[in-house]
């Protein structure tokens, strides 16, 4: 049930499904000229991307976006404590179970879809009373309490518009509309006879609000702020004839002004279908004018005509309100209006008059206390690495790779490109361009085949099987010297870094294929690629706390090769510079060289 | 949309169907009898409706009945010029008055509301006394419901009152549930049901279903199978056109052809404001339309669906005609955006709207008002159609007054 009390006293986590960014906005913008100090705003369910960017106030947020909601990690999970929903129609049903279902801390939610078939909307309607959450909607603008909460596009997704309404001083008057503009008219007119909203919701114009006017109704009787309810209702569905007993059997006793639109349908004998879903009024019961008898009745200021709604609600006393408190937004304005999206986001760096950050860390004091192996890795990784054995390892790593002589491709490449006179930077980028799956390249193969070995848990001879079967390499298995009784001492010495390592899952991996490999030919050993891929996926998983997820993102984004691309500039510059100095002039292949076939 | 009535010769197909009985009934336009003539016999005599949704066909004579097979064309004819243009033939039953019996069943929150009655037929109105109304409660959905509420044989005893009173076979009661949830049925009517010596005929069928369950139903009906009670305007096709591909909803109705003040409005609940105010002001008949358009819709949706209302509008004989494009505070539509739209058709239509004298009377607020206010305002009073602009400032119903104002005052001259 709805509870505007407990709704106040609560702080917000709320998640959206799908995304709707000026609707999404208001409701940070809300909150920033409620002088929140974070958006309540946690995650959003969509598809694509990782997070969304928003402003609050003059800053941009990033939002994280989740596939799905079972995505969520749990310290997220646990917080949410209301929904938004602006998937489509087709997914209203499904996507609001999945919330209800997964939340535990959920108070409850609105729907924005229009067209959520009658049938959906009961189920979801028993479905949430069972679980004992609100849910406003479908095809609602939302709930909206004054200075607290804004919960999809009520009272509108301008700022301007939400100052201009004076949402942000709390009052006594609720709001109550089946329909979405007219919940926003009747918010302003509200604001601008004077009086001030405790709170607003929107039930949608369809058949079956989740959320009912009896549902509302209970929920402002309750609320000790509000003092007067304001109700727009329309022709069709018997709601009223419900509201009429909540106030004749004193369930409700405060004063409620209605206007029940839809007297043009008494003109047709075959009334047409208005706006709404459920504005028809099929039988004599649905009429607005019966319906606001029924209200009359029970000795409710209900009228069929506008004007005279609006002479009553003129008439709800109004109290004095804090101008200084409703003059402040103003500046708060300017910035929300002024405000424009950055180009870039960054995590790795910042420069403030000349002071530079890296990750968070002033240069000058991190070069005087830090080695070059953290620093490196820092940035890489775009946070400051945690453990000692990641930095002691990428150190080692940048010197090991740094060249491995001057017959690989890179090497010569870069040597030609300097023998043609070329300066170095075009030199090195002759080199750098030659790094791709056959040249140096192997390091983040490797990383892929452990993660998805231990990822899907299966035997090292079986995950040889498959590869074999394939008709593909194992990068990072393979030498042309070393073999299984002569082995690689670059090989022993990676290993070394395991020593401190618990579960070493990814290296055991590692070993489990070469064992298998070697036993099928003798220099099918773990060479230095794939031994440098198992230990840093060891030491980021234990020692750096990464989760499967960030160590397939670190794959994707090709994280491992990194390091031998910055090792292995050092070599190709080396090269460069070297043959400069030796100045032997243009190189070329004699005929003798190349086999014309 | 919202409930829509199916043509009584796709609920009977599917409902037989779903019963395990076989259906006769043939489905005809005007022209479609000839194709048809091989299947209907010399012998048997039939029954010919007007299959649009109609309610009260037998009293309105748009039912014939006991026609044999070379009558049918002349019957059809006579309905034809009632301006009808879709039937359904069926073979006659003969019964007694005392089989008729009465079935509803309504989608309502708590369950399905059945209405029954022991007398049926063309007069249950009549006999409304005599109608019996029983909730029963929809079985859930495993995972939604609570276990208690899983069984569908639960509230078995009110079913089986209602199949006692009636003379049927409780099966068919559950059948007809059954029909309901996997159609998406809002509302069906048997009238008359007519049970004889244990034997049941669905005489006359009328249902209501969901129109915006279409997706969720992979093999049933679809927007074919959906009555148009009226003849509608080319204008009104158009429209109903643009609201399927759209994001945003258009609706548009003719009310009179020859009405005075047109409407361009926005929101289902300011819509019907407006339109209320000019009813209640006395000048209902008058209005030449109702519609809306809700949504944030972008110019050009906007533009084509101005386009089809002035289109509508300057057919009407009027000599002076009133436009008001009215709209509450707008939560997320764009005032400029959709108003850069309306502008455009009014420019399309510029002489021909001049030629009316037409005044337009516009309020509206919502994101960037200002910028679309200003920009109708500069196009009204440079051509000379300037009645009225105004922002959120006005209320809502004032623009219906400032319009009627003009429509009473006399035309000024030049």
């Amino acid at each position: 049930m709805l509870n505007i009390n407990k709704l106040r006293k609560t702080d917000h986590a709320i998640i959206s499904i799908g995304s709707h960014i000026p609707i999404l906005q208001s409701m940070l913008d809300f909150e920033y000229l409620a002088k929140y100090d974070q958006p309540s705003l946690k995650a959003i369910i969509a598809t694509g991307r990782k997070y969304i960017r928003m402003f609050f106030g003059k800053k941009e947020v990033l939002i994280p976006v989740y596939s799905s909601v079972s995505d969520l990690p749990s310290n997220i999970r646990n917080k949410i404590t209301l929904f938004i929903n602006l998937s489509s129609a087709r997914r209203v049903l499904s996507s609001t179970c999945d919330v209800i279902a997964e939340f535990p801390n959920l108070m409850g939610g609105t729907i924005f879809a229009e067209n959520v078939p009658e049938k959906h909307e009961l189920e979801l309607y028993h479905y949430s009373q069972k679980k004992n959450v609100f849910v406003v909607g479908p095809s609602s603008v939302g709930l909206l309490i004054s200075n607290k909460l804004k919960l999809g596009a009520i009272a509108g997704t301008q700022a301007k518009q939400l100052v201009e309404s004076q949402v942000f001083t709390p009052g006594s008057v609720a709001v109550f509309s089946a329909s979405g503009g007219m919940t926003n008219e009747l918010i302003r007119l509200t604001s601008q006879a004077g009086k001030r909203l405790s709170f607003s919701l929107s039930f949608g114009g369809d058949r079956f609000p989740i959320c009912t006017p009896v549902e509302a109704f209970l929920a402002a009787e309750k609320d000790t702020d509000t003092t007067h309810i304001i109700y727009f209702g329309e022709l069709g569905g018997y709601d009223e004839y419900e509201l009429a007993d909540l106030i004749k059997s004193k369930k409700v006793t405060k004063p409620v002004i209605a206007y029940i639109a839809g007297t043009i349908s008494d003109m047709f004998e075959t009334p047409p279908q208005f706006g709404h879903a459920k504005a028809m009024a099929s039988r004599g019961e649905e009429t607005s004018k019966a319906k606001a008898e029924a209200l009359r009745r029970v000795r409710i200021k209900a009228t069929n005509s506008f004007t005279e709604f609006l002479s009553l609600v003129k008439k709800i006393p109004a109290k004095i309100h804090n101008i200084a408190i409703e003059t402040r937004h103003a500046s708060s304005l300017r910035i929300i209006e002024n405000r424009r999206p950055s180009l870039f986001i960054n995590s790795v760096s910042h420069d403030v008059g000349g002071s530079v950050e890296i990750v968070k860390q002033d240069l000058l004091t991190m070069v005087k206390k830090q080695s070059y192996g953290w620093i490196v890795a820092s940035m890489l990784l775009g946070k400051p690495v945690k453990s000692k054995e990641l930095a002691e390892f990428f150190d080692f790593v940048l010197k090991l790779l740094v060249d491995h002589g001057p017959y690989v491709s890179g090497a010569v490449n870069t040597m030609i490109a300097a023998r043609a006179g070329r300066d170095l930077v075009s030199s090195l980028a002759s080199g750098l361009l030659t790094i791709g799956p056959r040249f140096g390249g192997a390091i983040n193969q490797a990383a892929q085949h452990w993660l998805d070995g231990v990822g899907r848990q299966v035997e090292a001879h079986v995950f040889v099987e498959e590869i074999a079967k394939a008709k593909k390499r194992i990068s990072g298995i393979g030498h042309r010297k070393y073999r299984i009784d002569y082995p690689d001492p670059r090989v022993k010495a990676i290993m070394a870094f395991t020593g401190k390592l618990k579960y070493k899952k990814y290296t055991s991996f590692a070993l489990g294929v070469e064992k298998v490999t070697t036993a099928k030919k003798g220099n099918l050993i773990l060479n230095v690629d794939g031994a440098i891929a198992a230990v840093l996926l060891d030491i980021l998983s234990e020692k750096e706390q990464c989760s499967d997820a960030e160590l397939k993102e670190l794959i994707d984004i090709e994280f491992f090769n990194a390091l031998f691309v910055l090792s292995r500039s050092v070599g190709f510059t080396a090269h460069y510079l070297d043959q400069r100095r030796l100045d032997e002039g243009l190189f070329r292949l004699t005929q003798e060289d190349v086999v014309y076939v | 949309m919202a409930r829509v009535k199916l043509t009584e010769h796709k609920a009977k197909s599917l409902l037989y169907d779903l019963l395990g009985y076989s259906y006769h009934g043939v489905s005809i336009d005007r022209k479609g009898l000839s194709q048809y003539a091989h299947t209907l016999s010399k012998d048997k005599k039939y029954v010919v409706k007007v299959d649009q949704g109609i309610k009260k066909r037998m009293k309105q004579g748009l039912v014939k009945l006991r026609v044999s097979s070379y009558e049918l064309r002349d019957a059809i004819d006579e309905l034809a010029k009632k301006g009808y243009g879709q039937f359904i033939i069926e073979e006659m039953v003969d019964y007694d008055k005392s089989d008729e019996k009465y079935l509803a069943m309504e989608r309502t929150r708590e369950g399905w509301l059945v209405s029954y009655s022991e007398k049926g037929g063309i007069d249950v109105e009549e006999h409304a006394s005599e109608v019996k109304r029983a909730v029963i409660p929809y079985y859930r959905h495993p995972e939604l419901g609570s276990g208690s509420n899983r069984d569908p044989d639960i509230h078995r005893d009110d079913v089986e009152q209602i199949a006692k009173e009636l003379g049927i076979d409780i099966n068919i009661l559950k059948q007809l549930r059954e029909f309901c949830e996997k159609y998406f049925v809002s509302f069906l009517e048997i009238n008359p049901l007519v049970v004889r010596k244990g034997k049941v005929w669905l005489l006359d069928l009328a249902i209501e279903v969901d129109s915006t369950a279409q997706f969720f139903i992979r093999d049933g009906w679809n927007e074919n199978d959906i009555v148009s009670e009226k003849h509608k305007t080319p204008e009104e096709i158009a429209v109903a056109a643009l609201n399927k591909k759209s994001q945003a909803a258009f609706t548009l109705t003719l009310l009179n052809p020859n009405g005075s003040i047109w409407v361009l409005l926005s929101g289902g609940g300011a819509s019907v404001t407006i339109a209320d105010e000019i009813h209640n002001l006395g000048f209902g008949k008058q209005l030449g339309n109702y519609g809306e358009y809700s949504g944030n819709p972008n110019a050009e949706e906007t533009y084509l669906y101005t386009c089809s209302l002035l289109a509508l509008l300057l057919k009407s004989n009027q000599r002076r005609l009133m436009l008001i494009i009215g709209g509450g505070v707008a939560n997320f539509t764009d005032i400029r955006i959709t108003f850069k739209g309306i502008i455009q058709a009014l420019a399309e239509y510029k002489n021909k709207l001049k030629k009316k004298k037409i005044k337009i009377f516009v309020r509206r607020g919502g994101p960037h008002e200002f910028e679309g206010l200003t920009a109708i305002e500069e196009w009204l009073k440079e051509n000379k159609m300037y009645g009225l602009v105004s922002g959120h400032v006005l209320p809502l119903n004032e623009v219906v007054g400032a319009t009627i104002k003009e429509l009473r005052s006399p035309p000024s001259r030049g």
